[in-house]
């Protein structure tokens, strides 16, 4: 290196570190959940995780699960080399005796996902994060809600804990929805889910929050979309607009109707927003996420991977 | 052994430390890469594609991965010119390898423009003139220019801005992106060297489409992107020893080569073929400090093959 010139500084350790998985459970159909252990410098990094950041995990080297138990709607996809790594949000973060503990909610949905499910105990893969912005928790902020579609509930589980752990003062309700009773990525029966609040998503229960669920088809608990349910109860409930946040994350229409929601009613809304990444630090562009310019009629793409993926809802500009 | 390995070569006029770039539009403008390697090992710095205005770039989806590959379709969105100058020259100014600035346009005047207003910069030491961007459609008076690809697929065009740009670019060193799309590369590349390229770089993506067949629509917004990664490798690789051998050797025009490069070896085919340097492109989205990797890799694959200087490699195909 020349003495003349200054370097250009690093910011962070981002790695990519080493993660050995510690545990890997199927929670039924196609949902997993896969435990990452980091010891030193990757420890260091993902200690400091936010729920709502991300990492790129790269699973190319990952084998594949054998013929037989392959769906046979991703059989096809499942023989396709693939190249990039594959960003996942963390459901929970944890640190003891300097290893840090990420684990990853996920579906197994093509060749990437379907290669991961195949982790076993002592695997070892490489991470890149913590990436991105997670979700911020303004300080005069007294009620919590959670509005989860889907596979959006890692993040927001991860957001429970925080919510619990170090903001007592925050009243915290989640709202839970799927297509049906099967894409529900939690862990218990679901099959006597009431359309009352309750207790009735362990996931959410330990941290001592309540739950309701929605299923499109009514398989379980309210009929409808999730947003619909969400907007019920927020008819039913005399809950102070300034005083509230909503956090989202889910497919991109529901975000869209969350927006909508939030924007009658005056209740500030984080959504996180997920786009196809090459490189997720910013570099490829790939992730454009339309955003308002303020006092213009003109729109600028922000980058997902970068200025997101967690973005306040008012700002984005929704295409559906 | 290793440290008596000479792996510096002479490129256009430029003496580089070794043989490994990083491509633009992988790269950004230097600090995003910062948290995972050290620039000023490398050869060489690329910058994304500067353009006289910001350019906000296409709809999303932007990329598609295929096998062993990946589309983009990112329509060079990019800074623009003024605020490349205000934020990222000072930037670019503190790395110590020799920076090259991508400059795309639609027309001649807004590569001139975006060349003229940097050629004085005393830190950038040439251009790449992305006339093969297959991402950026527009008809201006009724002639096609796709984001500077039908500068790179008529040999006319090719040579009237190269030699517009050559005349604003001074004393900087001129490197000229090639199309692979074309009928015969060689045509390009001659025309661009007889224009007053510098250099060639070779190749930029190939144009490709991927079809969502539960939509039956194209998977990119933009209907069709670039093809880059492993999967075009031995294409690069053969249209760079064709130019290599129909046009750079005899003019003694040296050639960027670039196309799935990965790994230490497949710089090295690049360099045999007749590359004189390479650059890393796809493969830093996935290893972010692959160049670095790969520059270690190309000096242990010389003190392996009794190579004191890496110059013996060039075009050596046998």
């Amino acid at each position: 290196m020349s003495t003349e010139q200054e370097a250009i500084k690093a910011k962070a350790d981002k790695g990519p570190f080493e993660a050995v998985v510690y545990g890997h459970k199927h929670i039924r159909e196609r949902f997993y959940r896969l435990g990452l252990e980091f010891a030193g410098a990757g420890a260091k990094a993902f200690a400091k995780a936010k729920a709502g950041q991300f990492a790129q995990i790269e699973l190319s080297t990952a084998a594949l699960p054998a013929a037989e138990k392959i769906p046979e709607d991703l059989a096809d996809a499942a023989g396709r080399k693939i190249l990039l790594r594959r960003p996942f949000s963390f459901c929970d973060v944890s640190t003891e005796k300097e290893k840090t503990r990420v684990d990853i909610l996920y579906r197994a949905v093509g060749p990437a996902t379907l290669r991961m499910t195949t982790l076993a105990k002592g695997d070892s893969v490489s991470v890149i994060g913590p990436l991105g912005n997670g979700f911020s928790i303004p300080a005069d902020k007294k009620t919590a809600l959670l509005v989860v579609g889907g596979m959006g509930a890692g993040p927001l589980l991860h957001l429970a804990k925080v919510l619990t752990a170090d903001y007592p003062d925050i009243e915290v309700t989640a709202f839970a929805g799927a297509k049906t009773k099967a894409e529900l990525p939690f862990e218990k029966p679901l099959d006597e889910i009431s359309q009352q609040v309750g207790f009735s998503l362990a996931e959410f229960a330990r941290h001592s929050i309540e739950s309701l669920v929605a299923t499109d088809d009514g398989s379980t608990g309210y009929e409808g979309f999730v947003t619909d349910c969400f907007s019920k109860w927020l008819g039913q409930n005399s809950i102070s607009a300034k005083d509230t946040i909503i956090y989202s994350c889910g497919p991109e229409e529901m975000l869209a109707r969350m927006a909508k929601i939030a924007e009658e009613r005056g209740i500030d809304c984080q959504v996180s927003m997920e786009r196809m990444m090459a490189c997720g630090i910013g570099v490829c562009q790939s992730c454009a996420v339309e955003c308002k310019i303020e006092g213009s009629s003109e729109t600028i793409y922000k980058l997902c991977c970068e200025d997101g993926p967690v973005f306040n809802c008012g700002e984005l500009v929704f295409s559906s | 052994m290793e440290e008596q390995i000479d792996i510096s070569v002479d490129f256009a006029g430029l003496k580089l430390a070794n043989p490994v770039f990083v491509a633009s539009g992988t790269c950004g403008y230097a600090d995003e890469l910062a948290d995972f390697m050290d620039i000023n090992s490398l050869g060489g710095f690329i910058t994304k594609s500067i353009t006289v205005k910001p350019r906000k770039g296409n709809p999303t989806p932007r990329i598609v991965e295929t096998d062993s590959g990946m589309l983009n379709a990112i329509g060079l969105a990019n800074i623009g010119l003024d605020s490349f100058v205000q934020e990222k020259l000072p930037i670019i100014s503190k790395l110590a390898v020799p920076v090259f600035v991508n400059v795309a346009g639609e027309t001649i005047d807004d590569y001139v423009a975006v060349v003229q207003r940097l050629a004085g910069e005393g830190r950038i030491a040439g251009f790449e003139l992305n006339i093969s961007c297959p991402n950026v459609a527009k008809s201006r008076e009724g002639r096609l220019t796709a984001g500077g690809l039908s500068f790179g697929t008529e040999p006319a065009q090719a040579a009237e801005i190269t030699s517009a740009v050559k005349k604003a670019a001074g004393e900087k060193v001129l490197m000229v992106k090639l199309s692979p799309c074309v009928t015969d590369i060689s045509v390009i590349a001659r025309a661009a060297v007889e224009a007053g390229a510098d250099a060639l770089s070779m190749v930029n993506t190939f144009t490709a489409m991927v079809v969502d067949t539960e939509k039956r629509k194209p998977a990119l917004a933009n209907r069709t992107g670039g093809l880059s990664g492993p999967a075009i490798k031995p294409i690069a690789v053969y249209l760079v020893n064709k130019v290599y051998n129909e046009v750079a050797k005899e003019r003694g025009i040296p050639i960027l080569g670039l196309g799935g490069i990965r790994t230490a070896s497949d710089a090295i085919e690049f360099i045999i073929a007749g590359a004189s340097a390479v650059a890393v492109g796809t493969a830093s989205f996935i290893e972010p400090g692959c160049a670095v990797k790969i520059v270690e890799g190309i000096k242990k694959y010389c003190a392996g093959h009794n190579i004191t200087n890496i110059k013996e490699l060039i075009g050596c195909l046998g």
